[in-house]
């Protein structure tokens, strides 16, 4: 049986107005079109909540640490000041969280969604999770992630 | 190095320069990003094989050179842009308009550069509001982009759009959710039709309108063009109708056959022409006059 | 004027009471319902409460429910500023009193133009 999924241009949307919103429309999320295997950085930190209700699925996000740092400067108006884990995983996980918001708005409801869980290092899935849509995309040349999964 | 910038730094000038003149907004060498991502889909429907290739094109093509301005323009759009003009037409001009249509109750509306739409479902969020059972109305919304038109009748926007001066209220009761967008609901999409129309060219078959809101559409023209535009709308507002520009726009430095066709009268914060001379209407704020000189010399 | 800003989010706290200081408001926070509650309980007076709605203790629709059942905050402006934007969501919000609603993700401009709709800023001023 096929689970339901977010349309991925739907995905494509709700991703481009959270970051454009947030991180200014200055510099444009660039999607990358030929992105495969873990995301090409040293340093990633990764991001998840989890839907469950009418619909149960998790939506991730991967960036690289310089990303995932310039992201919280931007969101936190924190110019120089040097940023500890708590300042990042704020920063992103309230992204995540927006995201998430949205998709489970996508889906048929009522859902609830969980808190984020934010870690500094790349994300894995387990093996009876299928990943049904993903966008990969460059911001100001650092690379990041989204992606939704749902247990098969 | 960043990813992906391809464009040519003398392409970037060229563009940014051309922005400039038009719109006041600068664009500065580190936003190459920026204008090449806005630029890349237009050139891509224009048949160009890089976005240096695109700004040869609006070096010469008129048509594109709007696209590329819009696309590099901040998408101001809201619903209820600037709020005035839509508590002057609940307040003053709606009234005025209906006690004068007592026979035929119809109200007749042109947004005459209705980009995606806002404007003429703003308008039609009032009249579902105030206008009376029995009365009906009918708005046309024209643009020189079919991309815009086709917007304007799908009746869809994000999310994002929708928080863009839109009360809650009329949130939920005009829209419903579709997919991430939200879309307006069949009675309202009803009220609008959709033409398309280069304000330069003709208006053959237009009609006639009550209102006619040309807003914030006349600065992509030069001055000739935009005379020539206020002089051949003028036919197509009622004797007692109302054009209404945008709220920094204005009409000052017309030649005299043009302040001759319009008075200007101040409804509120708002400043509204009205084809001159008619008799046959109310007058509303101090400075609606009756002769062309007593025009010019008022100035507003 | 006054905002209480109510929201789990550290980051959504952050970037709200820069938009709302830079409209002249002075700003206290809150992380949940209960929080914002015992605030007004204890004397803040915000003239407007800009209140998320997913949030531990107390959520954002029960704290509007309780303000509206309270006389003695009657001239309090809500305004649910959220990622829940489901239909339904929205009228339930408007139903239990909430004035106007913001849907997440949102720029600093939406929220002026929101406060303009409620006459708690001028409508001259810009974004």
């Amino acid at each position: 049986m096929t689970a339901l999924a977010p349309e991925l241009s739907d995905v494509h949307a709700v991703v481009e107005q959270v970051w454009s919103s947030f991180l200014g429309d200055e510099e444009p999320l660039l999607p990358q079109y030929d992105a495969s295997g873990p995301l090409p950085a040293d340093d990633v930190w990764s991001a998840a909540v989890s839907i469950h209700g009418g619909w149960a699925g998790t939506v991730t996000i991967e960036l690289s640490a310089t990303l995932a740092q310039n992201l919280t400067r931007l969101m936190l108006a924190m110019d120089d000041e040097p940023l500890d884990d708590a300042d990042v995983a704020d920063a992103v996980g309230e992204l995540v969280n927006m995201v998430g918001g949205n998709i489970k708005s996508l889906m048929p409801g009522p859902s609830t969604l969980t808190l984020p869980y934010v870690a500094a290092g790349r994300a894995a899935h387990a093996s009876d999770t299928t990943e049904v849509a993903r966008l990969d995309a460059a911001w100001v040349g650092e690379p990041v992630r989204v992606s939704v999964h749902t247990t098969s | 190095m960043r990813l992906g910038v391809t464009m040519a730094p003398a392409s970037f000038q060229q563009i940014a320069a051309l922005v400039l003149r038009e719109t006041s907004i600068i664009y500065e060498p580190r936003k190459e990003y920026l204008v090449e991502a806005r630029l890349h889909p237009l050139a891509v429907q224009a048949g160009c094989s890089s976005v240096d290739q695109y700004v040869a094109l609006v070096g010469v093509d008129a048509q594109e050179r709007r696209k590329a301005i819009d696309a590099l323009t901040i998408n101001e759009t809201s619903w209820f842009r600037d709020n005035a003009p839509y508590q002057a037409f609940t307040e003053t001009m709606l009234p005025a308009l209906m006690a004068s249509r007592t026979e035929r109750r119809h109200i007749s509306i042109w947004s005459a550069a209705c980009s995606s739409g806002q404007e003429a479902y703003s308008i039609a969020m009032l009249l579902d509001q105030h206008l009376p059972a029995g009365w009906t109305a009918d708005i046309l919304a024209t643009d020189v982009s079919t991309a815009m038109l086709a917007r304007v009748e799908a009746g869809r926007y994000s999310q994002v759009e929708m928080n863009r001066g839109l009360p809650a209220t009329s949130l939920v009761k005009y829209f419903t959710r579709a997919g991430s967008e939200w879309q307006v609901v069949p009675a309202l999409r009803d009220m609008v039709r959709t033409r398309h129309l280069n304000l330069a060219e003709s208006y053959i078959g237009i009609g006639t309108f009550d209102l006619v809101l040309l807003r914030n559409v006349l600065i992509y023209f030069d001055q000739p063009t935009r005379h020539d535009i206020l002089r051949r709308i003028h036919p197509h507002v009622a004797g007692d109708g109302y054009l209404l520009l945008g709220s920094s726009e204005t009409t000052l430095d017309m030649p005299a056959d043009l302040t001759a066709l319009w008075d200007r009268e101040q409804l509120g914060r708002v400043q509204a022409h009205r084809p001159a001379g008619a008799t046959n209407r109310p007058v509303h704020g101090l400075s609606a006059t009756a002769s062309p000189i007593s025009a010019a010399l008022t100035g507003a | 004027m006054r905002a209480l800003i109510i929201d789990d989010s550290r980051a959504m706290r952050s970037i709200l009471r820069r938009i709302v200081s830079g409209l002249s408001f002075e700003t206290a926070e809150a992380g949940h319902g209960q929080e914002a509650l015992d605030q007004m309980e204890a004397g803040l007076d915000p003239d407007l409460c800009l209140i998320d709605w997913n949030m531990p203790v107390m959520d954002g629709y029960t704290f509007v429910t309780r303000v509206r059942a309270n006389p003695a905050w009657r001239n309090v402006t809500l305004m649910m500023v959220t990622t829940e934007s489901e239909q339904g969501q929205i009228v339930r919000a408007l139903a239990a009193g909430a004035h106007e609603y913001v849907i997440k993700p949102f720029t600093p401009d939406a929220i002026v133009e929101k406060l303009q709709l409620l006459g708690l800023v001028d409508k001259g001023v810009l974004a």
